[in-house]
């Protein structure tokens, strides 16, 4: 018999135990819907791509010098750079380039090793279109810069959460003119030539 | 107990001056009951799955439906529209009837047991002996028409959410009448208004809730069963077996299924509100105020108020239920069956055998309490 009730007593316990710890959860849920709403409304609003964003790329055709380094480095060699040797100016002359972005993965090592720095990455992601070959983008669709977020009248920028100000954990709560937490890149770069100078002078 | 407005008769009066005989002024009343009831029930359904989007999306910050219509009120009218004009697939090799007549069997009842709903002292289609008992009677025929379109789809899937959801509706039926039986036991009635009636009086401190505590949360789990709802909505899991018996339905057919579902959620949530909260009764009990205010129990404009009134606390309180059911449904996770028949037949079965036995003996103890 004491068995018995002792079970009945452990079996009430792990019952309210359980009713206990599905009311904490009903409470979370419950917290949750009285907070904003995370979601970025997307063509009404939209986050401002980070620094290092690597979105469709830029391309100056002026600044090419034909060398194919940008085809050498990419995993599936998708530039095309069509250029004929200028027997007069004994120099290799460019005529089309073209990059496929249905086919790119958005690596940027083209970037990266283009010795001329003619190749840029850009922060344009919407690159949907009705025809995927209306992908393939020559230089002069390479050659457009695109329109920036921040200054679109039509669209509301909301800020990624490592560019918020300190304690501000939502970019709708943040306001514009406040500053990341942290130093700029700008500031980085206005501290360095200093430590250089020291350094040279410690040199000799 | 003041019997409030009696719309039935005002009505036949009215047309009786008008130089109708009885029968026929009778005859005219009729339908329009009904009518009400049928709209007001598919109005609720829409409000209900309204109201299911937009809280989820706000448990899961997000805003959910914002621009068909003025915060999305008419996104479910939307989905009704398009599930209207999709194209009736009947799958190959299925049985064309029995595949017909699944959902049909799954919505009518469901819709017939809103003749039992009260929302006034005469505001009910009509005030039946049998009452609750009619409701749980109508609600073990679903599972009939669940188990039909599963086997009719030719679709594994639809046949093991079928079997799931009989499996389902059977073990759960019988803690649910158990814990009507409590409260019926109480009232001394099957009837909803002779349940309400017994509750009112006493304002909030009247109401079952507090003489039947275990009760209404018996009720409310096997209710939640019954409507097949997270956590219990293993014959639809879409994880393990796509939508159970819903795999093969399309167009206007699955909209059925859609309709019985919430429906059925609502009516569920009206029921728990008549039988553990007073139902059309105020907090405050209003004969009181009215007394204190010195307004006589005949003042028409009283009538007309306490009536709206009952109105809009019936579905207050089933529309406080529907949000604690969609708040549940991003809280808990879905059960397996095994856990689910478990808390059917060794958890709550024996609680509502207790709790009857209780209400039982204090029933005899204390006879002015729990209705002697």
């Amino acid at each position: 018999m004491l068995k018995f009730l002792k079970q009945v007593g452990g079996y009430a316990k792990e019952t309210l135990q359980s009713a206990r710890y599905i009311g904490q959860g009903l409470s979370v849920t419950f917290d949750h819907m009285s907070r904003r709403p995370i979601t970025v409304q997307y063509p009404y609003e939209k986050l401002i791509p980070s620094e290092r964003f690597r979105g469709r790329i830029h391309f100056e055709f002026d600044k090419c010098i034909s060398c194919e380094v940008c085809v050498r480095v990419c995993p599936i060699n998708l530039p095309v750079v069509d250029w004929e040797f200028n027997k007069a100016l004994k120099k290799k002359q460019l005529k089309h380039y073209s990059i496929d972005f249905g086919v790119c993965i958005f690596c940027a090592n083209c970037v990266e090793y283009c010795p001329t720095n003619c190749l840029s990455v850009t922060e344009e992601y919407e690159l949907s279109t009705f025809d995927r070959h209306e992908l393939n983008y020559d230089n002069v669709a390479m050659g457009r810069l695109p329109y920036k977020v921040t200054e679109d009248p039509m669209v509301t920028p909301i800020r990624e959460f490592a560019y918020l100000p300190e304690k501000v954990l939502a970019g709708h709560d943040a306001p514009s003119n406040v500053a990341r937490a942290g130093q700029r890149p700008e500031e980085i770069v206005a501290a360095t030539p200093k430590q250089q100078e020291e350094k040279e002078t410690e040199a000799p | 107990m003041n019997p409030g407005i009696d719309l039935q008769q005002r009505f036949v009066e009215t047309l009786m001056g008008y130089g109708l005989s009885p029968g026929a002024a009778k005859a005219v009343w009729l339908p329009l009951p009904l009518l009400l009831m049928l709209i007001g029930a598919t109005v609720g359904v829409l409000v209900a799955v309204w109201l299911e989007r937009k809280i989820s999306a706000a448990a899961q910050q997000r805003i959910g439906p914002e621009f068909i219509g003025p915060l999305g009120i008419l996104a479910p009218v939307a989905d009704g529209i398009k599930l209207v004009f999709k194209e009736d697939i009947v799958p190959a090799n299925s049985d064309p009837w029995l595949f017909l007549l699944g959902p049909v069997i799954v919505v009518i009842p469901v819709f017939l047991s809103y003749l039992i709903v009260p929302f006034g002292q005469n505001l009910m289609i009509t005030d039946l002996g049998i009452g609750i008992f009619l409701w749980i009677a109508l609600s073990s025929i679903v599972p009939i028409g669940l188990l039909m379109s599963g086997y009719a789809s030719n679709n594994k899937y639809a046949l093991i959410g079928g079997l799931r959801a009989a499996a389902q509706s059977i073990s759960y039926e019988i803690p649910l009448a158990l814990a009507v039986l409590a409260v019926v036991m109480m009232s001394n009635s099957l009837s909803t208004v002779d349940i309400v009636n017994q509750q009112s009086g006493y304002g909030i401190l009247g109401w079952n809730l507090w003489r039947q505590p275990a009760g209404l949360l018996l009720f409310w789990i096997s209710a939640l069963a019954e409507c097949e709802r997270m956590p219990f909505d293993l014959p639809e899991a879409e994880e393990e077996i796509v939508a159970g018996y819903q795999t093969e339905y399309a167009g206007m057919k699955f909209a059925l299924f859609y309709l019985g579902s919430y429906v059925n959620l609502v009516l569920s949530a009206l029921l728990v509100s008549v039988l553990y909260l007073g139902g059309w009764d105020f907090p405050i009990p209003l004969d009181l105020l009215a007394g204190l205010l010195h307004i006589s129990p005949d003042n028409s404009v009283l009538q007309i108020v306490t009536g709206g009134l009952g109105i809009v606390m019936t579905l207050l309180k089933a529309y406080f239920f529907v949000f604690i059911a969609i708040l549940l449904r991003w809280t808990v996770p879905r059960v397996r069956i095994d856990q689910l028949l478990d808390l059917g037949w060794k958890f709550l079965l024996p609680i509502g055998l207790v709790n009857l036995l209780m209400t039982a003996g204090l029933k005899l103890a204390l006879p002015f309490a729990f209705g002697g």
